[in-house]
């Protein structure tokens, strides 16, 4: 029975797909397009990139942020999302799933090439998983259980497992798992390949220069597979480390697209009045969500009490006002809400830690952390000292200080924070703001899966459930219809352990030039996926 | 001379040596890990980290590292920085010509508006003068730069939009010959002035103090009983023999601004050396940031050289060891 459901769950995902492929572009063809005009060829765009310093460009070996914009322009992967979250193919026109849940098999497009001209093949993507899967950090979940990679032929690539994980075909979006051209990477150091800084991908632009410290260029890829696009002649990336210079950079005309911070999209939407450029909501954003980590390995936070506790004396509102201007919402359980089909509304943080400051005290009282003095017992608060992490954690501190907790803020250097919090583990709480992508798996599992190693940016709070570990797991095999079921025992167990407070949920914003035209379709994404470069185009007298 | 150069130069060796092993030791105290500032802020994976520490050498012991550097530096081997993945002192030659140009500018404006100013204040006999123009100089020295430099991007490039609010160059030009130059020229205005204004305004304070102890000399007295004229006494006698603090000043900012003037660099996304050390730092890419603070210890080195040398060439007394 399950079986069943798996392989019809598969076929209307693919129907589904489909259906919103076509009404997407339906969309365009009858909305905005038709006021814009047909495309044209020609132009170049500016886009900022947050670094002057881009160790990699490859993103199967970074998460970092400019590497995964510049990796839109120039990689492509088997498929992606659209802007409410459904999947789009890319390279694999259709996949199917074995009714035991434990075969991938993947039908590839046929007639593509690299941006050397070189064909592209099943043997290509069999290649990026054998040889880069060991070194992707989303992929650490799905490589043990692999027990199987071919390419029967050019146009299949076949993925066998030892036991089933539904998240599987997550991980195969093109931010995840970007192709990699064996031609290139064949027989050599894949981690430290000069290709990483100069690469050849599958993506509607190549690679052409890098000046140093100032700009990566990328100009039309002519073997590109969606014809007739990119209809851009080039997108060059500004490399402007400084938030508010990218944002001047875009007032002055200078670039025509950034992603403006959390703390900056009010003053952008301000200056966008001008009407040179607009501010973009995406829609369906991965979720960003801001938590405070709690060490269970020390006095007094052992205590689900106390957990508790902290939890009813945390105003989020005020967060989600003072530090995110309103643009962002109260996180509601473990399970971001951007996980629609798997978030479960009846656990909600809001009803069940709403803010009260007496009964917080009240709390304390009994587990027997009385006010003595004005003060409960002193932790120590620990955070990166860069917006918007600093200010969540002095609203925190302030907070907690009402109800009798004496609170040290220690304000870090990134780097020596992530030794203090993941390798030392020598904090009482901690501020961070975390990633989820497309699926629990990837980035939600991590807070709360126990972890003994010093691994960074893995659940540092010492919580260690075999209960948990085990519904996490369940969760993760479990066919599609039944996992909303798992993931609410899930975020039950976490709403009643409190390893990790969740505070808010950030909304995603982008700022893009007026002279840029197919937004409709550049902006249909959701989820990590960034502007679909192939899609911008320019009218000729902007060119 | 060349003796003099000669000792001297045999003098910066040990320092740079002791630069070296201080720089190393202190880099090697702070946490970081330059693995996981490659992945970002995910975990990185077991295979990944041993093919970095691998390649890159980052697990051998610390005397080792230190050892294998300071013999690499002495064949001219300044490492390789694994975050640009390419050699350190092709990296640091590339961004050094964009600070000194930066700098070059700034002091080639900064040095005539301070003796300008201070030849002023220091001369005048209005005491309305010297207050207006001394006040004004103390409160334009007293701006932080980097804050001058975001109030001269408010004004003159996002509200009169002359000059471009960032970079070092246009990213998509299509200017040849003179044109590109004055290209070049309108994103150089903006840091070159927010540098110059700062720095000479600390000049012209310097200036000022020396112009009127130049004038209770002396050899100013005689030259005015034998009868010259005020300007002929500033130009001859004042100005020259006023200048000698001046350069010993000048000359010392301009070494340390050499090293990349930090914040000038970020707030205008001016990509020399000082932005590409607050990377290095942020990425724990050690080995840059040790080269960078090795030729900022050449330049401060080479402009005590020059200074020692422009102070014999201005004072004849230095010269003649007299």
């Amino acid at each position: 029975m399950k079986s069943v459901l798996r392989q019809t769950s598969a076929i209307l995902n693919l129907r589904t797909t489909s259906a919103l492929f076509a009404c997407a572009v339906c969309v365009n063809a009858s909305g905005s397009i038709a006021d814009e005009g047909k495309p044209v060829s020609g132009g170049t765009v500016i886009a900022a990139l947050n670094s002057t310093t881009i160790p990699t460009l490859n993103t199967q070996l970074t998460s970092s942020v400019p590497a995964l914009f510049a990796a839109d322009v120039w990689a492509d992967g088997l498929m992606t999302y659209d802007k409410e979250g459904k999947r789009l193919p890319r390279l694999a026109t259709r996949w199917e799933t074995s009714p035991d849940g434990k075969t991938y098999t993947f039908t590839l497009r046929d007639g593509v090439k690299w941006s050397d001209g070189k064909p592209f093949t099943a043997d290509d993507v069999a290649f990026t998983l054998k040889n880069f899967g060991k070194f992707n950090t989303y992929l650490t979940k799905l490589m043990p259980l692999v027990d199987d990679v071919s390419a029967p032929n050019a146009t299949t690539f076949v993925l066998k497992l030892k036991q089933p994980l539904t998240a599987t075909l997550d991980l195969f979006d093109k931010e995840v798992f970007p192709l990699m051209p064996k031609h290139i990477y064949e027989g050599q150091d894949v981690a430290t390949h000069p290709a990483n800084l100069a690469p050849v991908g599958l993506g509607p632009f190549k690679f052409k220069s890098w000046a140093s410290g100032q700009s990566i260029t990328f100009v039309r890829n002519e073997h590109y597979w969606e014809k007739p696009k990119p209809y851009l002649d080039s997108v060059v990336f500004a490399l402007i480390p400084n938030p508010q210079q990218r944002m001047n950079a875009l007032v002055g005309g200078e670039i025509n697209w950034f992603r403006p911070e959390v703390s900056q999209v009010k003053a952008t939407q301000e200056a966008a009045k001008k009407g040179n450029f607009k501010v973009v909501q995406i829609v369906n954003n991965a979720p960003e969500t801001a938590v405070v980590d709690l060490n269970l390995t020390r006095e007094p936070l052992k205590s689900i009490k106390v957990r508790q506790a902290l939890f009813h004396a945390i105003d989020r509102e005020r967060i989600v006002q003072d530090v995110y201007q309103g643009l962002a919402a109260t996180a509601k359980n473990a399970i971001p809400t951007q996980f629609k089909d798997l978030h479960d509304t009846s656990v909600n943080y809001d009803s069940l830690y709403a803010y009260d400051p007496v009964k917080a005290g009240k709390i304390l009282d009994e587990a027997g952390y009385p006010l003595k003095d004005g003060k409960r017992f002193t932790i120590e608060l620990t955070v990166i000292s860069v917006p918007p992490y600093d200010a969540v954690a002095r609203i925190v501190q302030s907070q907690w200080s009402q109800i009798g907790i004496d609170v040290k803020l220690s304000a870090l250097d990134q780097q020596i924070w992530t030794n203090k919090v993941y390798t030392q583990r020598d904090f009482d709480a901690s501020v961070i703001s975390l990633t989820g992508r497309t699926n629990p798996v990837l980035g939600v599992d991590r807070s709360f899966v126990c972890n003994t190693g010093n691994v960074p940016y893995a659940n540092p709070t010492g919580y260690c459930n075999p209960e948990f570990d085990r519904v996490a797991l369940e969760a993760s095999a479990a066919p599609l219809a039944e996992q909303k079921a798992h993931y609410k025992t899930y975020a039950e167990i976490i709403a009643r352990d409190l390893n990790q407070l969740a505070l808010t949920s950030s909304k995603v914003f982008e700022a893009v030039s007026t002279d840029m035209k197919g937004l409709d379709a550049q902006f249909n994404f959701s989820f990590n996926t960034h502007p679909n470069w192939a899609e911008a185009w320019l009218p000729a007298d902007k060119q | 001379m060349l003796r003099f150069i000669l000792q001297r130069a045999l003098y910066a060796l040990p320092l740079i040596l002791v630069i070296i092993v201080v720089m190393f030791t202190l880099l090697h105290l702070i946490p970081g890990d330059p693995v996981q500032a490659l992945v970002g802020d995910y975990p990185v994976p077991p295979a990944y980290r041993q093919a970095i520490e691998e390649k890159y050498r980052l697990n051998d012991p610390f005397f080792v590292q230190v050892w294998n550097y300071v013999t690499a530096v002495l064949q001219g081997d300044f490492g390789y920085s694994y975050q640009n993945q390419r050699p350190v002192l092709g990296l640091i030659l590339e961004r050094a010509p964009r600070t000194i140009l930066l700098a070059s500018v700034g002091f080639a404006i900064a040095i005539p508006l301070g003796m300008t100013i201070g030849v002023i204040t220091g001369t005048t006999r209005s005491a309305t003068t010297d207050k207006v123009w001394t006040t004004s100089a103390l409160v334009a020295y007293a701006i932080p730069a980097f804050w001058l430099g975001q109030l001269l991007v408010m004004f003159f490039a996002l509200r009169l939009g002359w000059f471009p609010t960032q970079g070092i160059g246009p990213l998509v030009s299509r200017a040849h010959g003179f044109d590109w130059l004055l290209e070049r020229a309108r994103y150089l205005a903006l840091p070159a002035l927010a540098f110059a204004i700062h720095e000479g305004m600390r000049f012209a304070r310097i200036m000022r103090a020396s112009v009127i102890d130049t004038l209770s000399q002396g050899y100013i007295i005689t030259a005015r009983s034998k009868g010259l004229t005020r300007s002929q006494i500033i130009s001859r006698h004042v100005l020259r023999n006023s200048s000698l603090p001046l350069v010993t000043i000048a000359g010392y900012a301009f070494g340390s601004a050499l090293s990349g003037a930090v914040l000038l660099e970020t707030v205008f996304t001016w990509p020399g050396l000082g932005l590409l050390m607050v990377d290095s730092i942020r990425l724990r890419d050690n080995l840059t940031v040790v080269g960078v603070v090795i030729f900022s210890a050449f330049a401060v080195i080479l402009m005590n050289l020059l200074v020692d040398i422009f102070y014999a060439l201005l004072d004849p007394r230095i010269r003649t060891g007299g």
